[in-house]
């Protein structure tokens, strides 16, 4: 892939000419990383290294103490755990779900781009306001939440969405919101995946008789995706993890109710309120280095596994 | 008798629409300036920082206050900052590094004297200034034996009740938790719910409250002290509440708003004093109030008594103008004290000179609130932190949604506590 | 392929349907009156549209709506020029300047993707107060200007860009910026556009950055002036709605004109390569 033995010619005057030429171009970008995304990650390494309540220097050093505090620490242990069942459920469900709309809205002839519209423009939509629709007018507690009136129709009672553990229909309102507004970007990607697939591939499995549907589904479109469904998983996995705004608007009400906030309260949440309303910013900063390495363990792992599939005739 | 106060504040209005005319445009102007906070004209600007107030007219107030004090002093601009949604992060970052307010509104903390966030104003403090405030107001504001900030306004809750829908079903109001429980299955029906306490089922408000009405404390000495069988019990009777089905659970507001007792989707409502002119206004004099009731007649009714505190950046550049501004906004100053508390949402003046001839604390509601807060009203000490709060949230979300046992859990709670207090005292 | 059109037309049409509930959701909330909202008789239609919401959320003094849209569109413009000329420059040398420790560079740029913003907020606000950032407009701005993910993607765009088209321009005598500037740019429109609408979004979108930098409510952002609603102690739900709606609709609007581009755009992110 590196296009560095192309037409470059090996005089001096080349390659330096092309030394000041990538350090110009690259400086713009690397000046701001530095000073906006390495430095604040060397700082934040450093403060977790540190005893800092209420400052953000970090002279106190305590070596290790914070990780240690966190990983026995019982509360952050179980956002951990909430975590990674959330990405467990979420991710698979985002695939199904993007994959099958990439399909269903490939197979159309007519509307297509009116769907691909349609399940797309939800991505314009902050976290922020879904999760207000969400809350006060889609899952409202009360009978004139949108859910509740479908369930009037029918006959049913209420039912308190957010707010009681048992069942913990919160679980459903936090799923919904983040499908609606990541669905439509994986589909995006799928259907760019599957426009790729020469149909001279279906056309040579018909002739072999393979039965449309299912079979082609499993030997034709998801060996050839196959690329494309690691970005998909990639990227919908990593995102899971740091999940934060919809737990955090749709329990917590930012108010004076915070009570629902731990029915479900990922690493970052408990971060949230340990580094910036505890002001307890080198556990905060730790606990944000421990999320991080479980994040590139799980993409790690996730790699091998798709690695064992590549043995697969 | 409450109507008389209510012509009182007529007066008020005209008055304010006056002021208001003639100060807008300098207040506009002095407030409202360029991005670096230099005001043309001035020598020295202060920026203020409050959090949104809720109530409608506190936004105009601090900007009127600030323009007065201006007139007064003409080399001194207040630049007010008025700030919406997550006060607490806004603040705690600012503060952090230079370029912070001069002024804000807060709860002091233990860590933030531990780091030099605020300036000491025992000076501001003379033994006539102390005798003012309340033991609470400033047991709130010191640490290590040191005042480091002035009380504005007393916040306190109440457990609101419709005396109409209260006499229909024959109920007195409740004076315990007995009574309360009973009560609320009673006054509960159809589409309106007997008591509110939050979306939450109570989690957040009755956090303190519960433990407290059980005779329970939460720091002694600088030890957790709550780890008891009176809290467990505590907290078990507000699980007993919220299984009885009379609670409202999914209310547009929250506790701190008044719109469920309004509305009419309840007929109890814990909520706070700061509601009460929107209360009056809605229901008039329907509406009757007592403290939290006690758990038992071993425990005693409760409430909490909060409020704002204003507080020197140590960081300012500014100190001494800044500590004279807090001296005549809130030592010195008493008609502009009192409107602030008074005239917008409702609280009580830490001053006790101003509470005491205050004409709207005379009588009626507001009168009760004054004596339950004197007589009934508990805080956490300023070495109580949020992490605390958190432990303990959780273990009575654990309690009340998951339906745990509450003596382990509380245990539980307190252990964390105890490892945080350890943290912050180092 | 076989027509199994019926079936997936219906399915999708029931899909499509739910997909814009929530818009619809907004748009009846913000055209209803509190009382409306919260009444037990549900009402599909508002029954007389109270466009007056929207009047008086404008008119709102403690939520300046307009000043938060016009911040918001400011601080979104000047985001995506900037960091799209900074990561398509950024990219092409990645990909096509040879020079030593240019993979190393890339390597950095890369592992940042991986840490968490969270983890780098309060340092990153540091480093913003320390250059004197705070309450300006630049502050506001910088961070968003470099993203990591943005230069990835232009470096794996740029790698599949045809070698002729820079051997022509280094025949006609163009040097490295030349091709960058006449040959490379006019040919990106569509990454441009995609990660450009993309960029867009998420500056808009942004919260809690502009909330903690930003400190006069002239300097509010529309998603700082829409959780006013959120934390307010009374809300009014008509008003809150209304808020969204505005909130989302410029957005939308983007996003209708230019989702073409985004679809291009997908190509590079999980095709082949």
């Amino acid at each position: 892939m590196s296009s560095l033995s192309s037409s470059v010619a090996r005089r001096p005057n080349a390659d330096r000419s092309a030394t000041i030429a990538f350090w110009a171009f690259i400086s713009p970008a690397l000046i701001g990383l530095t000073l906006f995304t390495l430095i604040p990650i060397g700082w934040g390494f450093l403060l977790s290294l540190s005893h800092a309540q209420n400052t953000i220097h970090f002279t106190h050093f305590v070596g290790l103490r914070n990780y240690i505090d966190l990983l026995t620490d019982e509360e952050f242990l179980r956002s951990l755990a909430t975590i990674v069942v959330f990405a467990a459920f979420i991710v698979p469900l985002t695939y199904a779900a993007s994959l099958g709309l990439a399909l269903m809205v490939n197979r159309v002839a007519t509307g297509r781009s009116f769907f691909r519209t349609v399940f797309f423009i939800p991505s314009a939509v902050s976290y922020v306001a879904a999760s207000l629709i969400w809350r006060v007018s889609l899952f409202n507690g009360l009978s004139f939440g949108f859910a509740n009136h479908l369930l009037s129709l029918i006959g049913l009672a209420p039912i308190v969405w957010i707010g009681t553990a048992n069942p913990p229909w919160y679980w459903l309102v936090l799923v919904t919101v983040r499908l609606w507004l990541q669905v439509g970007f994986f589909m995006i990607i799928f259907l760019a995946g599957l426009q790729e697939i020469p149909s001279s591939l279906y056309e040579a499995a018909a002739v072999d008789g393979a039965d449309p549907g299912w079979q082609m589904l499993r030997h034709i479109t998801l060996p050839q995706l196959r690329n494309t469904s690691i970005s998909v998983l990639l990227l919908s996995l990593i995102a899971a993890f740091q999940a934060f705004d919809e737990f955090y608007s749709v329990l917590g009400s930012g108010g004076s109710a915070n009570g629902n906030i731990s029915l479900a309260r990922p690493p970052l949440v408990y971060l949230y309120s340990l580094a910036l309303s505890n002001q307890d910013f080198g556990r905060g900063a730790a606990g944000g280095f421990i999320l991080t390495g479980l994040i590139v363990a799980i993409t790690l792992i996730q790699g091998r596994i798709v690695r064992f599939g590549e043995a697969d005739p | 008798m409450l109507r008389s106060h209510f012509n009182h504040h007529h007066l008020c209005v005209t008055r304010r629409q006056f002021l208001r005319t003639t100060t807008a445009v300098v207040g506009g102007v002095l407030a409202g300036c360029t991005d670096s906070g230099g005001v043309p004209g001035a020598r020295v600007t202060l920026t203020q920082w409050y959090h949104q107030y809720g109530e409608a007219g506190t936004q105009e107030a601090v900007l009127r206050y600030a323009a007065e004090y201006t007139r007064r002093y003409p080399d001194i601009a207040i630049k007010v900052v008025w700030v919406p949604g997550d006060y607490g992060t806004k603040l705690s970052t600012a503060l952090l590094t230079a370029g912070g307010p001069d002024i804000f509104e807060d709860a002091l903390t233990f860590p933030m004297v531990g780091a030099s966030q605020v300036v000491p104003l025992d000076d501001l403090f003379t033994p006539e200034i102390r005798r003012e405030f309340s033991a609470p107001d400033l047991a709130a504001n010191t640490v290590g034996g040191k005042i480091y900030g002035v009380r504005m306004i007393d916040d306190t809750g109440l457990l609101y009740y419709r005396k109409s829908l209260l006499q229909a079903a024959g109920i007195e109001p409740p004076t315990t938790m007995d009574a309360l429980i009973s009560a609320a299955k009673r006054l509960s029906s159809g589409d309106r719910k007997g008591l509110f306490v939050g979306n939450d089922g109570g989690i957040s408000a009755l956090l303190t409250l519960a433990p407290w009405s059980a005779g329970s404390e939460f720091l002694s000495d600088n030890r957790i002290v709550f780890d008891t069988p009176r809290t467990a019990a505590a907290y078990e009777r507000v699980r007993e509440l919220i299984a009885s089905g009379a609670l409202l659970i999914g209310a547009p507001t929250d506790w701190a708003d008044p719109s469920a007792l309004i509305q009419g989707l309840t007929a109890m409502q814990w909520g706070g004093l700061w509601s009460y002119p929107a209360i009056y206004k809605a229901l008039g004099d329907d509406v009757g109030v007592v403290p939290w009731p006690e758990l038992d007649d071993q425990g005693a009714p409760v409430t909490f008594a909060g409020g704002w505190s204003q507080m020197i950046n140590a960081q300012s550049r500014h100190i001494d103008e800044a500590k004279r501004f807090v001296r005549w906004m809130w030592l010195e100053n008493g008609a502009l004290a009192q409107d602030w508390a008074l005239s917008y949402g409702f609280h009580v003046p830490p001053r006790q000179s101003i509470a005491r001839n205050a004409a709207p604390l005379q009588s009626g509601v507001p009168a009760q609130a004054v004596r339950i807060v004197q007589q009934h009203g508990r805080l956490l000490p300023p070495i109580w932190n949020s992490a605390m709060t958190t432990a303990l949230s959780d273990a009575l979300t654990n309690i009340i949604q998951k339906g745990r046992p509450a003596a382990p859990e509380v245990a539980a709670a307190a252990r964390k506590c105890e490892r945080e207090l350890e943290r912050s005292l180092e | 392929m076989r027509k199994r059109l019926p079936l997936s037309f219906c399915a999708l049409g029931l899909l499509a349907v739910l997909f814009l509930l929530p818009f619809y959701l907004i748009a009846r909330n913000a055209l209803m009156s509190d009382e409306q909202i919260t009444s037990p008789h549900w009402a599909w239609l508002p029954p007389q549209p109270h466009w007056d919401n929207f009047i008086k959320l404008f008119q709102d003094p403690t939520a300046p709506m307009l000043t938060g849209l016009i911040n918001s569109a400011f601080i979104a413009i000047v985001t995506l020029v900037l960091q799209m000329l900074i990561s398509s420059m950024a990219g092409y040398a990645l990909a096509r300047i040879p020079a030593r420790g240019r993979d190393t560079v890339f390597a950095v740029i890369v592992a940042t993707l991986m840490i968490p913003s969270a983890v780098t907020f309060v340092p990153t606000f540091a480093v913003t107060a320390y250059l004197g950032g705070v309450n300006t407009r630049w502050g506001i701005v910088a961070p968003g200007l470099f993203s990591a993910f943005s230069i990835f993607l232009f470096r794996q765009f740029y790698l599949r860009f045809p070698e002729d088209v820079e051997e022509a321009g280094r025949l006609d005598g163009l040097g490295y910026f030349g091709i960058y500037r006449h040959l490379l740019l006019p040919n990106s429109l569509n990454i441009l556009m995609a990660l450009g609408v993309l960029t867009f979004i998420g500056s808009w979108n942004s919260f809690l950055w502009p909330l903690v930098i930003g400190q006069d409510p002239s300097a509010w952002t529309v998603q700082v002036v829409l959780s006013t609603f959120l934390t307010a102690q009374t809300v009014h739900l008509a008003q809150l709605f209304a808020a969204a709606g505005v909130a989302v609709a410029p957005l939308v609007l983007v996003f209708l004109l230019m989702q073409r581009y985004i679809v291009e755009g997908a190509k590079f992110s999980g095709g082949k390569e």
